[in-house]
């Protein structure tokens, strides 16, 4: 009954309402311009709002937490420019729709499966939390590492055309992430003594200069061309459309929840894995992937967004942030003078029933602040592309920029931007290499956790993932996935379904 | 043009002398060495928010991270010693010469405040077939290559745990699991990823009161109130008296060179700000010994405590260059 009440505060004090309100609003803006993180938000959140009481301070962040991690996919699909990591996933079929003039039905439906997948992850915080977050706490770093090998296995889903060209640009990202003083040893690698290269390149300044500057680049191809009207019959999606990828959004949103919940592992992994997922089980898009595909939008959206549902349970069953975003809350608690960690949910309940307060509200925001204003942002797009694209220009700079606030980012904004351009020019895709990026330190950093743990022995260390369950499950996975990209599973399927192909 | 030179420079001499006075007359830049959450991250905005009170001016907080805090580092003695740019910093820098991790530590700076030290100590998974500092090290000579130990690379905490664990029991045969901060390895070893790992004190406690770890040994000269009928390390081996007390600790430096009235200035906000009664709860409900220290006291500490870590890191043949290089004494000659 108590923690009905707690649950219950924030829709009836008028004062916390408002501030997840405006949190959730001001996160969609903060989350659609690239360089400009929730991370970031939160963080100078702490310092704003450190005189005030920890319940508002709280609502704050929550709602600037939620609403950034939906904001991302507001650019990638308008643009081609993910506003955070989480929404790369998203530009791969939102942005071919927006060409089409469907930016309209692409934000309407990213809009309501966000919110789904960030119910799935709410409802699953509230209700499973310790079970979710004991589950977490099984994955060894072998585990991690194969969870690393089956995400750069995506590389073949995120490679449109030639699969050579996607593992070229899948190493090349990993070589990118392995850059700078390693963070295990500081041994330097891939410095050659410049000191410049020392703290390693920022993940966000490649993110937006593959995506932003090259995008930008290449539109200046047809300047002259008229920008696609965009036709805004329809934002909300026909419950048709909610019910026939309800299954497929319940899957990616489990995909979510559990990437979320790992320390380690957050939304921008979450939402690639759910794409490759989709792109697995969907046997008829009405479009193909890579070319607008519903299926495209929804599986990241939900996954992303269950995530953030996922990342507070550790944090909150365990003071273990899931991600980057609740280790900054857990700093914010200690400030204002809670013990975060697992005696919280004893000691004080209350904050955790009021945050899951807080999550729904936001949620419900986010429904709100993204299907209103559709209009206007889709006219960005309608802007004729001498304006379009050094106003993309800008938004990268300004983004690469704060990100750190070092000018070395911007240059290396700009410089894999010409890089990404030339990319592209030649067939290269991009994805890979954002993937790479991400999960270069994931998998070299778990990878020698393991082996040292085994004493550097490759018989003990494969002992110990045939003995334990969950790293067997992991490693037929990537057996699995590996075999079905190869001519070896069409032989194989031909001979064990040969009967019924020749009954044909 | 006579004229115009000497009320130019008149003017300038008054804006000089005005700017000094008015100190602060802009925003400040608080450079945090680490990055947002942690706990350098936590002390300072913490404590800074009561410092500005007394300064009446506004420091603008910012995390810097990178190259283990060298890039903040280096950031704030780049650039120009006004009292303007401020770094928020943890113990490392002291180690980076002997690490091979940079040329530049904390003597380019002006101790301002040196807030807090931790307190470290060793916790153990539940399942580690020892439940206490002597039962563990009966198990470690029982057992060699079997233990797994978390570390956080060559300077961290840890590192400076087990050197000293090495010079005082002799070398262990333990398997070092790398992790990239505490907070992580803490995880693996809740998951059952490593069996002991040094700690701050603070990181554990709450992972200890609620039982999903269990406390071995406080590395310090006696218990600690917070983890009552857990022994001192010195109890167990006298031998540790020579390094302890020893620990991280957190402070707020300006580059050589800024005017003596604005570092007073500031020295005289920060301890103010320290004084105040919910910063003093906050650090010792995180197990932190406040200190609050400032001038040629902070400096005597910096350099104490930089000869007795880096000299004890290069005997356990952890370090890249040997402190003698960089004119670090070894302690006591």
């Amino acid at each position: 009954m108590t923690a009905l009440m707690d649950f219950l505060t924030v829709f009836t004090q008028p004062q916390l309402l408002l501030l997840v309100g405006l949190g959730t609003l001001a996160g969609v803006y903060v989350g659609a311009i690239p360089g400009l993180s929730v991370t970031m938000a939160v963080s100078i959140l702490i310092s704003f709002t450190f005189s005030w009481d920890v319940y508002p301070a709280i609502a704050l962040m929550i709602g600037i937490y939620m609403g950034g991690v939906y904001g991302g996919s507001r650019t990638a699909i308008l643009l081609n420019i993910p506003g955070a990591p989480s929404a790369i996933a998203t530009a791969l079929d939102g942005y071919p729709m927006a060409k089409r003039g469907e930016a309209g039905t692409a934000i309407g439906v990213t809009t309501v499966m966000s919110f789904i997948g960030g119910f799935i992850g709410i409802g699953v915080l509230a209700l499973a939390a310790p079970l979710v977050s004991d589950f977490a706490l099984r994955f060894q770093p072998r585990d991690y590492m194969l969870l690393a090998i089956l995400g750069i296995l995506l590389v073949g889903s995120l490679s449109q055309g030639s699969l050579l060209k996607g593992i070229f640009a899948g190493a090349l990202g990993i070589a990118i992430g392995a850059v700078g003083r390693d963070p295990l040893t500081f041994a330097e690698r891939f410095t050659f003594d410049f000191q410049l290269l020392e703290g390693g390149i920022s993940f966000i300044a490649v993110m937006i200069g593959m995506f932003g500057v090259s995008e930008a680049l290449l539109q200046l191809h047809h300047v002259d061309k008229d920008a696609v009207r965009q036709k805004i019959k329809r934002i909300v999606p026909s419950l048709a459309t909610v019910k026939k990828h309800l299954p497929l959004s319940l899957q990616t949103s489990s995909i979510g929840v559990v990437i979320g919940a790992l320390p380690g592992t957050g939304g921008d992994i979450a939402a690639l894995m759910a794409y490759d997922h989709a792109k697995r089980v969907t046997k008829n898009p009405e479009r193909e992937f890579g070319d607008g595909a519903m299926e495209g939008l929804v599986a990241p959206e939900t996954a992303n967004n269950s995530a953030v549902g996922g990342a507070f349970i550790p944090m909150m069953t365990l003071g273990i942030p899931g991600d980057a975003v609740t280790a900054i809350m857990i700093g914010a608690l200690f400030i204002h003078g809670l013990n975060p960690g697992p005696m919280l949910m004893i000691d004080q309940p209350d904050m955790f029933w009021f945050i899951v307060g807080c999550l729904v509200m936001a949620n419900f925001f986010m429904l709100f602040f993204g299907l209103t204003g559709i209009r206007l942002f889709t006219k960005i797009v309608e802007m004729p592309r001498s304006v379009l694209i050094p106003l993309i220009m800008l938004l990268s700079i300004v983004g690469a920029y704060a990100v750190n606030n070092s000018i070395t980012d911007v240059y290396w904004m700009l410089g894999f931007g010409i890089f990404g351009y030339f990319m592209r020019h030649y067939g290269y895709p991009l994805g890979p290499v954002i993937l790479g990026v991400i999960l270069s330190r994931l998998l070299d950093d778990n990878w020698r956790r393991a082996i040292i743990t085994e004493r550097e022995d490759l018989g003990r260390f494969f002992e110990s993932i045939v003995t334990s369950p969950l790293s067997l499950i992991l490693f037929l996975g990537v057996i699995l996935i590996f075999v079905s990209q190869t001519p070896l599973w069409t032989w194989a399927k031909a001979r064990v379904f040969g009967r019924k192909e020749n009954a044909k | 043009m006579k004229r115009m030179l000497i009320s130019a420079v008149g003017a300038l001499a008054l804006s000089a002398t005005m700017a000094v006075a008015e100190y602060p007359e802009k925003e400040i830049q608080g450079i945090i060495q680490w990055g947002a959450g942690g706990s350098t991250d936590t002390v300072m905005r913490s404590v800074t928010p009561h410092a500005e009170k007394a300064l009446g001016g506004t420091v603008v907080m910012q995390n810097m991270t990178g190259a283990v805090g060298a890039i903040a580092l280096n950031h704030v003695a780049g650039s120009a010693a006004d009292g303007y740019t401020l770094l928020m910093g943890a113990e490392n820098p002291m180690l980076y010469k002997v690490m091979g991790l940079g040329d530049k530590d904390y003597n380019e700076f002006i101790p301002i405040n040196i807030l807090a030290r931790g307190t470290p100590m060793l916790v153990a998974n539940n399942d580690a077939p020892f439940n206490t500092y002597g039962e563990m090290i009966a198990h470690i000579k029982a057992n060699p290559g079997t233990v797994r130990f978390g570390s956080t690379g060559p300077g961290g905490l840890p590192s400076v745990v087990n050197a000293m664990i090495g010079a005082v029991e002799g070398e262990l045969d333990v398997i070092s699991v790398p992790y990239d901060g505490d907070g992580p390895a803490l995880t693996g070893l809740q998951g059952g990823a490593i069996d002991v790992m040094p700690a701050v004190l603070g990181a554990a406690i709450e992972g200890i009161r609620a039982g999903n770890m269990k406390a071995l040994t406080v590395f310090d000269t006696a218990e600690n109130k917070h983890l009552p009928g857990i022994e001192a390390v010195t109890a167990a081996n006298a031998g540790y008296n020579t390094y302890l007390p020893w620990g991280p600790f957190f402070g707020v430096f300006t580059p050589k060179g800024t005017p003596d009235d604005v570092v007073a200035k500031l020295g005289a906000a920060y301890a103010e700000g320290a004084k105040n009664q919910e910063f003093i709860d906050l650090m010792e409900g995180r197990g932190f010994t406040l200190m609050g220290i400032s001038g040629d006291e902070a400096s005597a500490f910096l350099s104490k405590w930089q000869q007795g870590t880096a000299w004890l890191l290069h005997d356990a043949g952890l370090s890249k260059a040997s402190p003698a290089d960089f004119g670090i004494a070894r302690p006591g000659e």
